[in-house]
């Protein structure tokens, strides 16, 4: 559906470097990456707002790089707002479809199935500026569907509604498009929205892909640091491969005082023995261990004693030092598990790292596309 | 004295410096020269020279202005700050400076060819409408781009998106947006090209029943000591400008109702 190949573009001393990005037909694409990390920048370009330095893109199989904006017929979810304040909610949904010529025959049955869906019925008749945030992000979203977009783009569009509407619209965009049946791309830097609405992601850093996949597998085996940073794991560790075996590897890793076994990930590059890279593993993967709770087969584990704790919401993020290393790891739990473990601040306990939850990453700036 | 007393009476004085030179006019008024310059065939050739040469000028300035200041508001162009800074000519140069430049212009190998191949501008209507045009010009372009400046872009890059060419995003999107600034600019352009003297008397001189514009028509008769047909003149003036601008708002404030 859309495909763009080594997309370059410079805005000031900001670099879209060799981008490639392929959504396929009906799927659902989500753009992550933090700020500034160029997601705008790479939609501007699919819309046409912005000049390409050099590469290509193509929708549904033609070329539209050079093509002018209202050429190009994809829909717009922006992040700001821009219902047209002199016309009424009616006629800003048949803004779209007359632009393109479309007779009210045509584009009226798709209107008003819309209409039905998002339940903006009542609301046809009157201005946007009498509208509330949910009410204009609804007929936005009508206005963009109207004109039956083969690819929808949307621009962080719920950043500015609370979060029990947020997931409202997550859930109504998921129906839109069983019923619809149109591709999406969408960008966000809210992980949680990205991973709700992504079939697939890619993450986006420095202007940079880094990594793109299924969202299952980018969300469990980010495949370099930055990703790994970027999607919330602050147990990171420098390490090097020590050996290898056909499922593992294993590593030296001083931080955490020893030697520690990794699963590969299938279908990946596999380290060489020597290669200096980091470790990462997720707070919540760090499993507590007691007489009640034992270690799996090669789980590494590691005694010590926890140094802090904080309730953050539903999680509990407890700081541990290790007997016999510097670094420190967080460990998150639920309220509940804290209860059964007893863990308290000062008091001893067992970390323990799963191989298959100990994470291979690579340092330097990578893109891996699974 | 609170501040806010003090730009209360500021404000009020702007009305009492205005409202008194107004009223002076009063002492000179009487009914009879009123009827009779309103039914004065060289009055009234005067009040109908005026205005359409007001509203010619003004017409002129929006197929010109319009573009114009939609491309100093939108685009980045090469030239775009000379432009820009030309805009306040007009007002910078004195409107009697400007109709010598005029004049001047129509004096050199140019302005002889134009006048000799297409129509006479020196001494005739189309020299009227071309001085207050001038004048106008820069004035309304100045005035109609800061008002699209108010205009968020991302409104036309909608409307883009959506389907719409550029010029049509332009005339269903950014230009009802701006229906203000343009209605603004429009009546501020008219009602100055209305009661432009310096320039006009310059370029098209005081011919009675030719180029006798309301405010040539005025100087003419303040020239040979007629107060009271100066006054009545003014008054004509006032009441011509002061309906345009009731009109404007009018218009509107029925808008924004709608």
């Amino acid at each position: 559906m859309l495909e763009l190949e080594h997309v370059c573009s410079q805005s000031g001393a900001f670099r879209i470097d060799d981008v490639g990005l392929s959504v396929a037909d009906g799927e659902s694409h989500v753009l992550l990456g933090p700020s500034g990390a160029g997601k705008t920048t790479l939609l501007e370009l699919v819309l046409g707002l912005r000049e390409l330095e050099s590469g290509r893109i193509t929708l549904a199989g033609r070329d539209v790089t050079g093509e002018p904006i209202e050429r190009r017929g994809i829909g717009y979810l922006p992040q700001r707002i821009s219902l047209f304040p002199h016309l009424s909610v009616q006629e800003n949904i048949a803004y779209g479809p007359l632009c393109r010529r479309q007779s009210p025959a045509e584009f009226q049955p798709v209107v008003d199935e819309l209409v039905e869906a998002t339940g903006i019925g009542h609301l046809l008749g009157r201005r946007p500026d009498t509208l509330s945030g949910g009410e204009r992000q609804r007929v936005t979203l009508v206005r963009a569907l109207a004109t039956r977009p083969p690819l929808l783009l949307l621009d962080e569009p719920f950043t500015a509604l609370n979060e029990s509407l947020r997931r409202e619209f997550w859930r109504l965009l998921k129906t839109l498009r069983a019923g619809h049946d149109f591709t999406m791309l969408m960008i966000t830097h809210d992980l949680a929205e990205g991973f709700f609405m992504a079939d697939r992601v890619t993450v986006l850093i420095d202007g940079r892909v880094e990594q793109v996949g299924d969202k299952e597998d980018v969300w469990r085996r980010p495949a370099t640091l930055p990703v790994a940073k970027y999607l919330g794991i602050r147990n990171t560790f420098d390490a090097t491969v020590a050996e290898l075996d056909a499922a593992e590897a294993v590593v030296d890793c001083p931080g955490l005082g020893g030697r520690l076994r990794a699963a590969l990930v299938p279908g990946r590059d596999v380290p060489e023995v020597g290669a200096a890279l980091s470790l990462g593993i997720r707070a919540e993967f760090v499993a507590l261990r007691d007489a009640a709770h034992p270690p799996t087969p090669r789980e590494y584990l590691l005694e010590g004693r926890i140094v802090d704790a904080a309730v953050a919401g539903a999680e509990v993020v407890l700081l541990f030092q290790p007997n016999d290393a510097e670094a420190t790891l967080e460990i998150s739990v639920s309220h509940r598990l804290l209860r059964r473990f007893g863990v308290a601040v000062g008091q001893p306990a067992t970390a323990g790292l799963p191989p298959d939850d100990v994470l291979l990453l690579q340092t330097e700036a990578a893109s891996v596309v699974a | 004295m609170s501040f806010r007393r003090l730009t209360i009476l500021s404000a009020l004085a702007v009305l009492g410096i205005y409202g008194l030179l107004i009223a002076s006019l009063a002492y000179y008024v009487n009914a009879a020269d009123l009827q009779a310059a309103l039914t004065s065939t060289r009055v009234l050739f005067s009040i109908q020279l005026s205005l359409v040469a007001a509203t010619a000028a003004t017409g002129l300035a929006l197929a010109l202005g319009v573009p114009a200041a939609y491309a100093l508001s939108r685009f980045r162009f090469r030239g775009r700050q000379a432009v820009d800074s030309i805009l306040e000519f007009p007002i910078i140069v004195s409107p009697a400076a400007l109709g010598a430049i005029i004049l001047i212009f129509f004096s050199n190998p140019l302005g002889q060819w134009i006048q000799a191949h297409t129509i006479t501008f020196v001494f005739a209507f189309a020299g009227i409408v071309l001085a207050q045009f001038i004048t106008v010009l820069g004035v309304f372009v100045r005035f109609l781009k800061t008002a699209l400046d108010q205009v968020p872009r991302r409104y036309a890059t909608s409307a883009r998106i959506l389907g719409a060419s550029p010029s049509r995003a332009f005339l269903t999107v950014d230009l009802p947006l701006v229906r203000r600034g343009l209605i603004g600019a429009g009546v501020l352009s008219w009602a100055k090209a209305l009661g432009e003297f310096g320039a006009t008397i310059m370029v098209a001189g005081t011919m009675a029943m030719r180029t006798e514009t309301l405010p040539i028509a005025i100087y003419s008769r303040l020239s040979v000591a007629d107060i009271e047909g100066t006054v009545t003149l003014i008054l004509i003036l006032l009441a011509i400008g002061l309906t345009a601008l009731f009109v404007a708002r009018f218009l509107l404030r029925e808008r924004d109702r709608a």
